[in-house]
């Protein structure tokens, strides 16, 4: 039997074939090469030349958890080494499939364990607190090797307490024994964005399928408001929501209305994505062949059970790549949370660079660290959403 | 022919009847035996259209019918009416004695005594073949796991596919994808077997795994409703056949009658296209 041909020789072959295949594309290859190094080379230039990140390093503390107050720092911390635990325990459960848990468990060790040896200004405390992050991955990794609990269910526990003890292990409240409420101003930087982000994805994902399932009803009145309320959230940009939450709402109960902003804003931002969420979950289902239906229905399940076992499951599934760009988006759309007054990480660069007459010249390098904080954050989440969606073989069965 | 555990026939054919009592309903000719299937002048509508024109007919218990027609002349339509996949707007239509209305409870009673297999299988592809034929006797009937499970497995084994119990239905051939698809039918006992086009989305190679299947459990007097258009398993194991055009039903006879002298034209004509 002869050989099949090969389809390119070596690295001349595929630089032929992928970049100067006729004139047209060695023409546009070599211009874009052009631009890109020509871009690449002044960044650097600049970065490791007349660029100035004091602005960055030296008010670090405000960047990651605002204005926290410094004695209460354990509390933020707490939630990091849960985090932290739960990478370990994703590096071990996933260890033969993929790198997921191993690399954001190496992430934060590398990042909590540098900022903790930088010669910032921080008590003791909160640097020994840092450097348990390896302590917690370790912990986390070897938790999984108890085989009386099931792992997944380890998992899926532990991930739902750590959302839940951050959720309020972070403002606090007073009636919550050591736990002092935290004023919602102080509550700012990556962490509040971090905050609002889990709230609102824990939020807006079943309450978005509800929404869908409403809007799939046949009892007229349940379907009619689950379209009115879809179509007049999305009708509204979030940032006029999150005004009229805060200028609007107590014109309409005066009085005692007082909300604390940060719930305000996790409130907002839930009701806002759950219903892009809605749509999203009732495409999915909408694409779900007749015939599952047929299939389930013949068999005696009931409206409830086809749904619940056969429809969403399936429809939850396929919904995975616009379901994370919807959470990117609103991972991203925390940062609006200035409008109530909140100081995210955006807000906290623009208050660094405008407090500070030292600092009115070096906008661009605040900005350029807290794109970069954004981007590797939307990226993990858009590359653990691919990583998913082969576990689950979307597309392939 | 595939072997199919033909002795322990407990988990298809009656349900509530013991194999004695089977043999005594098969050992009687067809005319004695009682209907489980009785329809009477039955009309459906799409819009104005009319896709089911005053149909009468009956179906003994234990019979295998056939039905087949031209497309679009409402044979899947008719099938479906008979679990309650399609309503019927004029008419009475009783299975086993249940009258068919829009009264839930009514209409889980009769899902539960009719087993359906599609022409696409219609497998759930989220599920393993375990997980396809447990689902059911699992949520409808309470059945615990491990026993859903055993049964599943002793299914697999009589539909000849023990070993892909594990796989999910991707994985699969088509006749192997229909056959788990008629196992997981059988997972809910049913008193009626209906099959709406089972062979006609497979390879001429995998058509014969299937209706040897079939064949195994018209054998053990199953009532079976088929929609299909292989004629020598028609003529081999059918007891009448149902010829359907448009909407209507025009001739029920049994095989050697309707391929020998067909009464109707209509009838003759579609024949000796398909034959």
């Amino acid at each position: 039997m002869p050989e099949p041909p090969r389809a390119t020789v070596g690295v001349m072959g595929w630089l032929h074939q992928n970049l100067f295949k006729s004139w047209v594309d060695g023409t546009v290859t070599v211009v874009v090469a052009a631009v890109v190094l020509w871009s690449a080379y002044t960044l650097v230039v600049w970065i490791f030349g007349a660029a100035d990140f004091t602005a960055v390093y030296s008010r670090f503390k405000l960047y990651f958890v605002g204005q926290y107050p410094v004695d209460e720092l354990w509390r933020p911390q707490l939630s990091l080494l849960g985090i932290s635990a739960l990478a370990g325990m994703a590096w071990r459960r996933w260890r033969d499939s993929n790198r997921v848990g191993v690399t954001f468990a190496a992430g934060l060790v590398l990042i909590t364990v540098v900022i903790a040896l930088l010669p910032l200004q921080m008590g003791l405390l909160n640097r020994m607190m840092l450097l348990l992050n390896p302590v917690a991955v370790a912990g986390g990794y070897f938790a999984m090797v108890i085989p009386r609990v099931g792992a997944d269910r380890l998992f899926a526990y532990s991930m739902i307490g750590v959302v839940v003890v951050s959720l309020f292990i972070i403002p606090g409240a007073t009636w919550i024994p050591g736990l002092e409420a935290i004023d919602a101003q102080a509550i700012g930087g990556l962490m509040l964005n971090l905050w609002l982000a889990v709230i609102g994805i824990a939020g807006a994902l079943p309450f978005g399928i509800l929404l869908a399932l409403g809007r799939r009803s046949r009892l007229p009145f349940v379907k009619m408001l689950c379209v009115a309320y879809i179509e007049l959230i999305r009708g509204v940009p979030l940032i006029t929501l999150l005004f009229m939450s805060r200028h609007i709402l107590p014109l309409a109960f005066p009085g005692q209305f007082s909300i604390n902003e940060l719930y305000l804003g996790a409130i907002t931002i839930t009701l806002f994505s759950s219903a892009y969420v809605a749509e999203i979950v009732r495409g999915g289902m909408a694409a779900v062949p007749n015939g599952q239906t047929e299939a389930a229905r013949a068999l005696g399940l009931s409206t409830w059970q086809t749904t619940l076992t056969i429809t969403l499951p399936q429809a939850l599934r396929n919904i995975i790549p616009p379901m994370v760009s919807q959470f990117i988006s609103l991972f991203k759309d925390t940062s609006l949370v200035f409008i109530i007054g909140m100081l995210d990480i955006i807000e906290m660069g623009k208050v660094t660079i405008q407090g500070n007459l030292e600092f009115t010249e070096h906008g661009r390098e605040v900005y350029l660290f807290i794109g970069l904080v954004f981007w590797v954050l939307t990226y993990g989440m858009s590359w653990v959403s691919r990583i998913i969606e082969r576990a689950l073989g979307v597309g392939q069965r | 022919m595939t072997t199919v555990a033909n002795e322990e026939s407990t988990v298809a054919t009656f349900g509530h009847l013991s194999d004695e009592q089977v043999q005594d309903v098969l050992a009687k000719p067809l005319d004695q035996r009682d209907d489980i299937i009785v329809c009477r002048d039955v009309y459906k509508w799409y819009g104005d259209f009319c896709v089911i024109n005053d149909v009468s007919i009956e179906v003994k218990r234990g019979e295998v019918m056939v039905i087949f027609g031209p497309s679009g002349s409402g044979k899947s339509t008719f099938i479906k009416m008979i679990n309650r996949l399609e309503d019927h707007q004029r008419g009475d239509i009783f299975v086993d004695g249940i009258e068919m209305t829009n009264d839930i409870r009514n209409l889980n009673l009769i899902r539960r005594e009719v087993g359906m297999v599609f022409q696409q299988f219609n497998l759930f592809p989220h599920l393993t073949v375990l997980g396809n034929i447990t689902l059911a006797p699992r949520r409808v009937r309470h059945l615990p796991r491990s026993e859903a499970e055993d049964r599943a497995r002793e299914l697999l084994e009589r539909v000849g596919i023990p070993e892909q119990a594990e796989k999910y239905p991707a994985e699969l051939s088509g006749g192997q994808q229909q056959r788990v698809a008629i196992a997981r039918a059988l997972a809910m006992e049913p008193r009626i077997m209906l099959f709406d086009e089972p062979t006609s989305a497979l390879d001429p190679e995998m058509i014969k795994e299937v209706l040897d299947v079939m064949r195994e459990l018209a054998d053990t007097g199953m009532t079976m409703l088929c929609v299909t258009h292989e004629m020598g398993f028609a003529r081999e194991v059918a007891d009448r056949m149902a010829m359907f055009d448009e909407g209507s039903l025009v001739e029920v006879a049994a095989p050697a009658q309707m391929f020998e002298e067909p009464e109707e034209e209509r009838t003759k004509a579609f024949l000796r296209q398909i034959l």
